[in-house]
Formats: C-alpha cells, structure tokens, sequence
C-alpha cells in the first residue's frame, strides 16, 4: 500500500486553530482576566496540536474556533506536562 | 426581618480543616474516662463513669448537663473516652498505614529514598505549585512508588522486606505478624519532613495517630437511647458496639495485669480489634458484620454518614423546612396564570410575618382580634422586644391587639396577594419551583391554572405538589422578581415557552378561529365578559340577517394593536407547493397590525412547548406580565366558548362505513401475502439479505417493514376518512392531544406488538403461544394484531398486546431511573459553574471554564430560540414603523456597521450585515436598526452571577426522562446498528473508553469519492479481513497429513485477495506453506503433534488486509459522494489509508479523536455527537448546555467523565466529594493530608448552612463604611 500524503491535523475540520503565544501575549492574557496561568484550561503537551506548534509546558496557546453562537470564539489553554 | 433577637453580625466560616484526632487531643476534650460497660442502674439513673454518664450530656427534658450546667436544648454534648489496652488499626486508615509502612525503613523510618532525591523532588513540589497552584495528588502516587522500589535503606542501608497487607487490619512482614502496637511505633518513627513528601500534614494527622491507644466516646446526643412505651430502653447502635468495646478492652487489661499467657492476650486484642473496627465500620471487607440480638446488622460511623438516607445526603444536603404544605392538586381555569389555591385549612397554618406599621395597625389589630382560629387572623405576636406572644393560649386578644404599636410584627395567616413558593417533584428543571400569588379558596386541594401544567409535568391523577411561604422580606422580594410563573415562561433550555395552550384550549382555539365560526353579539359579549375584555368591539363581519363576528375578529382583539405574524398552523398538510395566505385548509395564519386575517390559531400559534409560534412572538416583543395576560384572557374565553360550543369525542365517532373499512382489510391483507411471500422465499432461501445478518434477521427486518407499512397505510386510509368535523381529528390535527397513529389504532389496526423491538417470540419452545405451530412465523403466531381497539381485540391479540405494554412500563421505570441518575451526576459537575462579572464562565477557584459564555455570552433564556437577536424581525418592525425615504447607500451601511463591530459578535455582524444589505431601508432606518440589534443583543447576555453550570445540566438532564431506553436504531441504512437515545447520551457524558458501537464515517478524497468501484476499492484497504472471512474450511486432512485451508472464490473476488497473498500471509514457525488453485496446504515439518491442533484456529485469525477493529464497511451516497460507514474504530490507522479524505474523516470515539486530534477536537466531537443524540430525539436543547459540559470535560486537557471517576472527583471541596458518591474514604483522606475545605462551592455551603456563591448570592458589597472623621 502506498503512503499516504503528509496529513496535518489542522486540515481536519475538527481541529481549530492553534496560536502559541509570546511571553508577552501571555502575559497580555493573564492580565485582561487578572489569573494565573494555572487558572487556564489546560491542554497537554502530548497533545497532537501542542505537539504540531511546538509549545512547550508553561506556554499558552491561544485557539480560534469555529463557533456556531458567536462565529468565531476566541479560547486560550495553558500547556502542561503529561 | 425584625427578629431582633436573632439578628446580629453574622459570621461567616471561611474553611473547614480537617485532620486526625490526636490521643492528647482526645484526652484533653474528654470529660469523662469511660470505664463501666454499663448505661443506667436499676432506677434509671446513668451510672458514673458510664456511657451515659451525666457529664456527657443529658437528653432528658428539665435536666441540667453536669458538665456545662445547660438543658438539653443548649447544651452541645461532651465527649468522653476509652484508653484501650492495647493499639488498635483505625480501619479506615489501614490501606494508608500500609503505604506508609511500605515506603519507610523499618530500621530508621525515613522514607526510602535517598537525600538527593528528596532534594530533587522538593525542587519540583515547589516548581509545581509554581506552575499549576497545587501539587497535583499523581506527584505523590510517583514519589510512593519510587520509595517502595528501594530494597535497601539509603539512609541506614536495612534491608526492606515485604509487607502484606490483608484486609481490614492485619499486616504481616515476611508472614510475620506485625502487631498494631509494632505498626505505630514504625509510624512514629517517620519524620516529618519525610511525611510531607507524601502529601500528608505531620501538624495535623501525624502517622501514628491512624492506630488509636485512646477512642473518644461521642456525646448522648450522637446515639440517643429510645424508651419503649413498655418502658424498656432501648439502647442505640453505638452504644451497644461501645459497651463491646469497653467490656473487651477491660478483659483485656486484667488479663495483662494478671500477666495471662500471651495466646489469651492476643485473641483479647485481635477481639477487640474486631469491635473496634465495626464501631467506625460496620461493611469492613473481610470480617463478618456485628449484629443485633435479633440478627439486624449494627448502622454504625460509617453506615450512618454513607449514601442516600446517610447524615450528607439526608440530612446536610437537604433539610427539613418549616412554613410549607402539602396535598393533592387540581385544576381551576379561572385562577390567573401566577396565582396558586390554597384551602382555608393550610392557609390558617402556613403564617407570614408582617411588621406593624402606621398603615397597617388596623388591619392588624382586626387579625390578632381574631385569633389562630378564625380566617383571617393570626397566630403569634413578636414584641420589640423578641417575646413571642402565642395568640392560641392568650387571655385576652383584644387587649393584645391593643398593645400592638409599629415595631410589632404579628405572624399572621396566609392571604391572598402573599407569595408562595410551589413546586413538583422530581424537580427537573428549575420551573419545577416557581413563585405563585395565593388565592384562600375554600376545598381542600391546591388549585393551579392548566397553562402551568408543562413545566411542573403536572396532571390530576392525583399528583401532589408542595408549597413554601418564604418568610422574610428579602426572600419574598427575590421570589417575586425571579421565580414569578410570567418570568419562567421562556425555558433556558431551548429559548422558547414552556408555558402556554395546552389541551382543550388549543382545541378551542381552533374551533373559536375556524373559518365557519360566526358568533351573534350575545355570544361575543359573553366571551368578552369572561375574559375580562373592556375596550371597543369592531363592526360585526355581517349584518344579514343578524349582526355576526367571526371567531377570528374576536380572537384579533386580545393580540396587541401593531402586531404582526405569519407561520403555519399545526393543521398544515405540508402541501407540495403552499398557497400561503390562501391555503385551502386556512392553515396560514396571518397576523396584520393585530388582526388576524388568516389561519387557525392552534398549538402552532399558542401552545406550549413551541418555539417561534404567534404566543413566543408576544412574549419576546411585549415582555412576560403582557405574555401571562393575553395567555390568561384568551384562555378564560376559550374556556367559555368551549363550554358554550360543547364539545365531545364518542364512541360513534370512530365508527367507520363498511367499504372504507374493507379498504382497511384489503390493506392488511395485501400485507399478509407479501409477508407469506417472504416466508416462501426465507425458506427456500432467496431471500434478500442484508449485510452482516443472519438470515433469519433479515427476515424478520423485512416482515416487520411490511407490517409497518401496513399498519400506517391502514391507519392513513381511516385518518383520510375522518374529516374536520370529527372530533377526534380536530384533536390530532390541531396538537391538542392525541396523534393520528392513536386515531388508527383506535379505527384501523392496532399493529405489530414488540418486545425488544422484535416481534413477540418468546414464550414456549419456537412460539410465543401453545395455540401455533412451531416456528410459525406468520404475523398473526408473531403479536400482529389485526383489530382495531374499538372492535376489540381477540384473546390472543391481547395478550400479546399486554406483553408489548408490560415492557412499556418496565421501560420507563428503568428510563427515570438511568435519566435520574445521568442528571445527578450532571449536577454535581456543574453546579458551582457562575458567570464572572468579566463574562467568564469560572469554578469557585476563578479556574475559567469558558471564556465567554456559549462563546457569544448570551443567556439561552432570554435569546429566541437560541439566537440573540431575530434580525429579520427587527427590520420588518422598523419597515412596518415608518415610510421609507431614498435606499441607504452599501457604503452608508458599512459605516454603520463599521462603528458597532465589536460590540457584537462575528455572526451577528454578518447577519445583519446580509440583511440590511438585500433590504431598501433609508438612512434612518438603517441606523435604527442597527441601534435596535446592538441592544438586544445586549439585552440578551448572561447576567453575571448565572448559575449556568446548574441550567446547563438541568436543560440535559430533564429531557433525559423523555428519551428512548430502546439501545439499537435504525439510523438512515437498516443494516447498520447505533446506539442512540438515552444510553448514548449517557455514554458521552460517562467518556466511556470505547463506545458500544464504535462507527466511523470516513469521507474520500478527489479520485474515489465520486464513482463506486472507486470506493469500494478504498473499503476493501479499511474492511478487515482475516483468512476466516475467505476461507471456506479449514482443516486437518490425514490425507494430506496437513492443515488444508479450502478458499472461497466467491469472497476471494469480494475481499480482492488472491490466493498467494493468503499464502505469503501465513508464517508458522516449523511449518511449510504451499499453494494450490483454490487451496492452501500447511505441511507441519518440525512442530509437536498438540501445536498443530492449533493451527486452524491460528491461520483463521491471521489478518490479510485492511485494519484491526473495523468489523463491516457499507458504502452510501451523501450529496452526490460515496461515504464508508465503518462499524468498529481505529482513527490513526484509517487516516493513513490512501485515498480517504482524511480531513472529515470522523469516529464517535471521544478518546480517539482526543488521542490522534487533539483535546480541543475531542471537545467538537462531544458536542456534535450530543446534539444529533438529542436532535435524533427530537429534543430541543440549546448547544450552549452542551459546549459548557463540553468544555468541563475537557478543561484539563484529557477527556474526564461527568461522575467520581473525573469532574466530581477532582473538585476542590472535601464536602461536596463525600456527598457525591465515596463518602467516607473522602473523609478519611481528607483527614490525613490535613485538607482544608475552602466552603466556595454550592454542596458545601448548603452542608455548613451558608449562602450559596451564585445568582444573588454573589452580591457583596464593595464599600467600607465611611470612618468618622474627628472633628
């Protein structure tokens, strides 16, 4: 059987967006809800789109989704080990 | 409230810690040594030193306590103890003590691993709660399991050896018994510092303490004797496990005293090991529960705390109230919407506090005057003071009354305009408590409207409802402003009413707007007198030869003067092509500047439960209280139409002429002979068959599809014959009650009766009856049953009818139980969820869950339908307002939609966007419209403070009651089998590891998806095959002397396998494969005789192509593409395969999706396979419900079940956990690691009696009081 062709996950239109943020977007993040990192939702580093964009645990990404409300939604996970 | 003496600063308890009771501790708060085995002496008089010594507290009425000198009302208890005379294994702790003794030395006591390490994980403890805020409780399962690796101590280099643990409370090390005495002073030896690397708190719950030398003895209050009315005491459990306890422990000592020998020692002290054990837990594994001379086993600590009629779930998650009722309920029609009947007799019991004022003080003296006994009067009187005065046992009333002055409060009866809280158990949702106005009426039964029946899912079989009289004014102001029956009209869980026509209202709304109904003006007043009409009456539609109104002119005066509709009544026939206004049915309702020109008003426009009718449209437009009148005014006239009209259902009613009636026979016997045909043809065996079934199942599919079709034909044929004037029709038609299928099996064929959803075969050997053959499989030997109900059924028919209504009834009692169950669990997940003033969803701990609620924030309940704004409807209503002026330029309408982008959401924009494009509105119109839209919109958003985790569940669980139990249905295809309905649903919220049936739906890439062979090529590469599948026989062959596989050309051909790929798919280690034209032959060369039995069975299982799991492929055509459906799921392995489109490619198993996509598609996932369960079911259910448990699951980045095995198990509160589900061992853990419970979740504050965080619990005031400034 012959390969199949490079697949990425974010073709799959299950899969959203994934943006790693910069220190300072973080930082940004953390301000407009004034929390923790940890009071994120988290997402993990073995996560296959953690994985895809690299993130390393203590990043976080932020997440554009398709929303059938809003249209677009705006979500942000903190990376952790596991 | 003015209960002065009761009102004061009240604190409030910020956490509870917990810990373990250490033996000083123990002593210190001791007020007694217990030593006596015994309770009282002859003459009932506690015996000192006893269990029910004086001292620790007394239980009789005008006693004092020795110890603190009150009564019993406030005296608290005091503990005493037992100094036992040997140590004994708390068994609750027992599995902990074994940790521990496992991961110290038993030489030194310090843990097993060596100072670097420790160092090391000290540096990542501290780096965790630098990252995540707490030490996750895995950190300490991989620091205990590192230590009981080590063999050798690090520290002191003992050697470790093996400690076993049985249960409940016996440690042996090496098959040496360690006695409880040997295990504490190991315990003692742990340093603190070592037990912190475990996650326990040395300040709190030092090791040692898990084996007790003293026990407290709880309070008298805690187990309080009964007196008989023989006057025999009658002592509770724990007394008697105590007297046990205390008889052993002192057998014990004299026999060490008396230096016995250690064999007798040792039996005494594993005897009491065993009382004390029972004593905290009576369902210890392992040992045999104490029990009662009458052979009842003991409800000792732990039975008493555990489970529903446990101390949490009983008692401190829901309590006992005062000021409520209850009884049966019935129906009043004539009651307003938001009102509740109460009989006098309630009424003169339930009281209200109302403070004395100069405007009221006359009124009030009148009521004290009267007295408990008299309507209306009053029962207690408060002074400033905070003396209560019992009006029942006063002198004088009058010269009360007369003493009454403003300050007073007079707890008075109940009377009408009071507020009430009524509700219906099992309350689902939160309209199942709803605030009502009392109305005193005579009769003994609670009287409701009939419009407030569907959110309580009332009827009158004789339900009973229960009422509560919120007391103070904060309570009665919020139930007013929150809870009234108008403001819980439009439900959370779909956004349209719940409340609305139901039943006979609906079949008079009908027959009152019907196109025939003329009404002279005698008629007409008497509707409008009963529904209260004041207000001009139009010009009668004709005047020859009297003057006449039509239903519909008088319908046209309750709806609101500028209003406008248009929609479909139910009666609609969903004609091919609609004629609209001029549908010969009159089944368009139209509705100009509030008069209604067209159209039947039926369950379509007013009824309850349906969403964007003419009733909805109201009440979004014109607000509740408007709603709540329109709804009471048409109801009050219809009812008197209805009564004035009449209206009945007979049994002639469903008589039917003899040739429409041999229609219906010719129907059901066609059907027969097509059912004979396919007997004929199943047992010669050219019956058609479905994939992966047997043919008896294919037959059975195909029987019960002609059946099926049969029966509807029958029953279409009779529905046809009935026409408008039949009353039973004017019911179904208009959604009053009943469905056609009801009319047909009334007048037709009652139909194939089921059980399991197949037809009825049990019973006897191959048949259901003695009365058939055996193996009859005619539809008649099969629960077919042919008569109608107005005919009647024949003996046999009915009981098979009673089988497939037995299983009815077993269904649904198990579906409420399953559904009950699903919503509990919903709940506990959920429940502390809250909006955040930021618009966050969060937990207690400010963890956010959804960055803005539903990802557009707004409230389900206040949106239309699930949208925020209806801007279709917005436009029309500016349109309708004024004349339009010159078109608004695009470039105008960019600007203005420019200026409000980020005040709405994506959606919206675009929305409104398309809308106000493709429309010819001017300047002005365009601005006020957008204005109009960027208002309701806000208008629509959460409040913070919902408790939307609450809604959330409730809006899932309630229609959880509503589904289907039935496991299999046939989705689209019949040979394809998915578990739906209720199950399902449960399945999703349980994240169960693999679903019960695993389906993927695999979409194909450019060159395959459009042609068949294409894709049939492409299944072959996903169906799994084995040599099984393409083997005719496999066989040992003497002749041969080898295993001889015979190949199937056939499924060769089907499966695309050629003979040599079986051949270069067997290995078999001393075995040589050979083959021939249909065959292959495996010779055995160096193999032992019993291997080769295993051969066939090992060369069947042999895999050939395609991937593991996926069990049968069918292909299908979905908008003009080829789709495989596979049954059975292995996501990355099918997204490898060529030629699928792996971008749609999809499975319904949430793990694997987490696995090979990623969470946040595992969350898509959740979502969308919850929605088609619940759209399958035809239950509207808002997709912000779903997104937020979506989003719960999957918050820590893997998919957590709703239940004690994920969310509910990881929640914060110590409380909440032990009220869930694993009471206990919750507690018991909670001790040892010295857990504080934090007291900010919902369960918890419930438990300590304090305000729960959400809704207007999460008020605070932000302000402290100006300080006095000097001078």
């Amino acid at each position: 059987m012959p390969k199949a062709v490079k697949f990425s996950i974010f073709d799959h239109e299950l899969v959203p967006q994934h943006i790693l943020l910069s220190r300072e977007e973080a930082e940004e993040v953390l301000k407009t809800y004034r929390i923790k990192p940890y009071q994120l939702p988290y997402i993990k580093e073995s996560d296959p789109a953690v994985r895809a964009i690299g993130a390393k645990p203590g990043d976080v990404v932020k997440i554009v989704r398709k929303s059938p409300t809003a249209g677009i939604a705006i979500a942000y996970r903190y990376v952790v080990e596991g | 409230m003015t209960m002065s003496v009761e009102e004061g600063i009240s604190k409030v308890i910020s956490g509870i810690k917990f810990g373990i009771w250490s033996p000083s501790e123990i002593r210190k708060y001791s007020v007694v040594e217990v030593q006596t085995a015994d309770t009282y002496d002859e003459d009932g008089a506690p015996i000192p030193s006893g269990l029910m010594d004086g001292r620790l507290g007394t239980l009789e009425p005008r006693q004092r306590c020795k110890t603190c000198g009150n009564t019993a009302a406030r005296c608290p208890g005091h503990f005493g103890h037992i100094e036992l005379a040997v140590p004994v294994i708390h068994v609750g702790f027992a599995k902990t003590i074994h940790e521990l003794l496992t991961v110290a030395c038993r030489n030194c006591g310090r843990i097993l691993i060596p100072d670097h390490r420790i160092q090391a994980i000290k540096e990542k403890m501290a780096q965790l709660k630098e990252l995540l805020g707490t030490i996750p409780e895995s950190f300490y399962d991989v620091v205990k399991r590192e230590a009981k690796k080590a063999s050798i101590c690090p520290h002191c280099g003992a050697q470790q050896k093996t400690i076993e643990f049985e249960k409940p409370t016996i440690f042996r090390e090496d098959g040496q018994r360690l006695t409880p005495s040997m295990v504490r002073e190991r315990l003692e030896r742990i340093t603190d510092e070592d037990y912190r690397l475990l996650g326990y708190d040395p300040e709190y719950a030092r090791p040692e303490w898990m084996v007790l030398s003293v026990i407290p003895v709880p309070p008298v209050y805690v187990r309080p004797s009964i007196t008989l009315e023989s006057g025999i005491r009658s002592e509770d459990d724990l007394t008697h496990k105590l007297v046990d306890i205390i008889r052993i422990n002192q057998r014990l000592r004299e026999n060490i005293e008396a230096g016995a020998p250690s064999i007798i020692i040792d039996d005494l002290a594993e005897l009491l090991q065993y009382h004390v054990t029972t004593y905290f837990d009576n369902e210890a594994p392992g040992i045999p529960p104490a029990r009662h001379r009458s052979g009842r086993a003991l409800k000792t600590l732990s039975q008493r705390l555990k489970g529903k009629e446990g101390r949490f779930r009983a008692n401190l998650s829901g309590k006992r109230v005062d000021f409520s009722a209850r009884t049966v309920i019935s129906p009043d029609p004539n009651l307003d919407l938001n009102e509740v009947g109460i009989p006098v007799e309630v009424a003169m019991r339930l009281t209200v506090p109302e403070k004395v004022t100069a405007w009221n003080i006359e009124r009030l003296r009148k009521l004290v005057t009267n007295g408990p006994d008299k309507y209306p009067g009053a029962v207690y009187v408060i002074r400033p003071d905070g003396r209560r005065i019992r009006l029942e046992f006063a002198a004088d009333r009058e010269k009360i009354a007369e003493a009454l002055e403003p300050g007073y409060v007079v707890e008075r009866h109940l009377q009408d305009g009071d507020i009430a809280l009524f509700n219906r158990q099992p309350s689902l949702h939160r309209m199942s408590i709803m605030a009502h106005r009392v109305k005193v009426l005579p009769y003994k039964t609670f009287r409701l409207h009939l419009c407030v029946c569907p959110p309580y899912n009332a009827d009158f079989d004789g339900d009973e409802m229960n009422l509560h009289i919120p007391q103070s004014e904060e309570a009665q102001t919020e139930a007013l402003l929150l809870m009234q029956v108008q403001d819980q009209i439009l439900s959370p869980r779909y956004g349209g009413p719940i409340i609305g026509a139901i039943r006979d209202f609906i079949t008079g709304a009908y027959l009152l707007t019907e196109k025939s109904t003329m009404l002279d003006a005698k008629e007409v007043f008497n509707l409008l007198a009963a529904a209260g009409y004041e207000g001009p009456i139009p010009p009668p539609a004709t005047t020859d030869p009297k003057p006449m109104w039509s239903g519909k002119q008088i319908f046209s005066l309750f709806l609101p003067k500028d209003f406008t509709y248009f929609g479909k009544a139910s009666i609609c026939r969903n004609c091919e092509q609609c004629l609209g206004e001029n549908c010969p049915y009159d089944a368009y309702v139209v509705v100009k500047n509030g008069q209604l020109i067209s159209g039947v008003i039926d369950k379509n426009s007013i009824g309850a439960e349906r969403s964007e009718s003419l009733y909805h449209r109201i009440v979004k437009e014109y607000g509740t209280d408007y709603a709540r009148r329109f709804l009471i005014s048409i109801c009050r006239m219809i009812n008197a139409f209805l009564t004035m009209r009449g209206f009945t259902y007979s049994v002639d009613e469903l008589d039917m002429p003899e040739e429409v009636r041999k229609k219906i026979r010719e129907i059901v016997a066609e059907a027969e002979k097509e059912v004979n045909k396919l007997i004929e043809m199943y047992r010669s065996g050219t019956l058609k068959m479905f994939a992966g079934r047997t043919a008896e199942e294919s037959f059975e599919i195909q029987v019960m599809d002609v059946l099926a079709k049969a029966r509807d034909r029958a029953a279409a044929i009779a529905d046809e014959f009935f026409g408008m004037d039949n009353s039973g029709i004017v019911m179904t038609r208009s959604g009053a009650r009943g469905s056609s299928l009801n009319i047909g099996q009334m007048t037709a064929c009652v139909g194939q009766q089921s059980v399991r959803g197949k037809r009825v075969m049990r019973g006897y050997r191959g048949r259901a009856l003695p009365h058939f053959k055996v193996d009859d499989p005619s539809p008649k030997a099969r629960g077919f049953v042919y008569s109608c109900y107005r005919d009647g059924l024949d003996p046999i028919e009915f009981f098979f009818h009673a089988m497939g209504g037995r299983e009815g009834l077993v269904d649904t009692a198990v579906r409420t139980q399953q559904s009950g169950y699903m919503q509990r669990r919903l709940i506990n997940a959920l429940e502390h969820l809250r909006v955040e003033y930021d618009g966050t969803v969060r937990d207690p701990q400010g963890y956010i869950v959804q960055f803005r609620y539903g990802e557009d924030g707004v409230d389900p309940a206040k949106s239309d339908h699930g949208k925020a704004v209806n801007v279709a409807r917005v436009i029309q209503e500016v349109k309708l307002k004024r004349e339009m002026k010159k078109k608004a330029s695009t470039k105008f309408v960019e600007k203005k939609l420019e200026e409000v982008r980020d005040q709405i959401t994506p959606k919206l924009f675009e929305e409104l966007r398309e809308h106000l494009l493709a429309s010819d509105l001017d300047e002005d119109a365009v601005e006020e419209v957008v204005f109009n839209v960027v208002l309701q919109y806000k208008r629509a958003l959460v409040e913070p403070g919902e408790a939307v985790g609450i809604v959330a569940a409730q809006s899932i669980g309630e229609p959880g009651t509503q589904m289907t139990l039935r496991t299999f249905h046939y989705a689209g295809v019949k040979e394809r089998d998915v578990t739906l309905g209720l199950p399902r649903l449960i399945e999703i919220v349980d994240a169960r590891r693999t679903p019960s049936t695993p389906l993927m739906k695999i979409y194909l890439d450019e060159e395959h998806r459009y042609g068949l062979e294409k894709a049939r090529e492409v299944s072959r590469e996903i169906l799994y095959t084995t040599i099984r599948d393409v083997a005719r026989k496999i066989s040992i062959s003497a002749e041969h002397l080898a295993v001889v596989v015979e190949l199937d050309p056939n499924m060769m051909r089907d499966r695309e396998v050629s003979v040599e790929q079986v051949k270069n798919a067997i290995h078999i280690p001393g075995c040589e494969v050979e083959a021939e034209d249909d065959r292959v032959l495996i010779y055995p060369v160096e193999i032992e005789l019993t291997d080769v039995q295993k051969i066939p069975e090992r060369v069947a299982s042999t895999p050939l192509k395609g991937i593991p799991g996926v069990k049968r492929v069918t292909l299908e055509k979905e908008g003009g593409e080829w789709v495989i459906y596979a049954e059975g799921s292995n996501m990355s392995r099918v997204l490898k395969v060529r030629g699928i489109d792996p971008s749609r490619t999809k499975t319904n198993n949430i793990h694997e999706i987490a696995e090979t996509l990623g969470i946040e598609a595992a969350r898509q996932t959740i979502i969308e396979e919850a929605m088609y369960v619940l759209q399958e079911q035809g239950l509207d259910v808002d997709v912000r419900h779903i997104m937020l448990v979506a989003d719960v699951m999957t918050a820590t980045g893997e998919v957590r079940q709703i239940g004690r095995h994920g969310v509910s198990g990881e929640k914060p509160s110590i409380l909440a956990r032990a009220a869930f589900e694993i009471t206990v061992p919750t507690l018991l853990e909670a001790a040892a690691r010295g857990e504080i419970d934090p007291l900010k979740g919902i369960t918890e504050s419930v438990i300590v009696g304090q305000q729960v965080p959400v809704g207007t619990g999460v008020v605070e005031i932000f302000m402290s009081p100006p300080t006095r400034k000097e001078g």
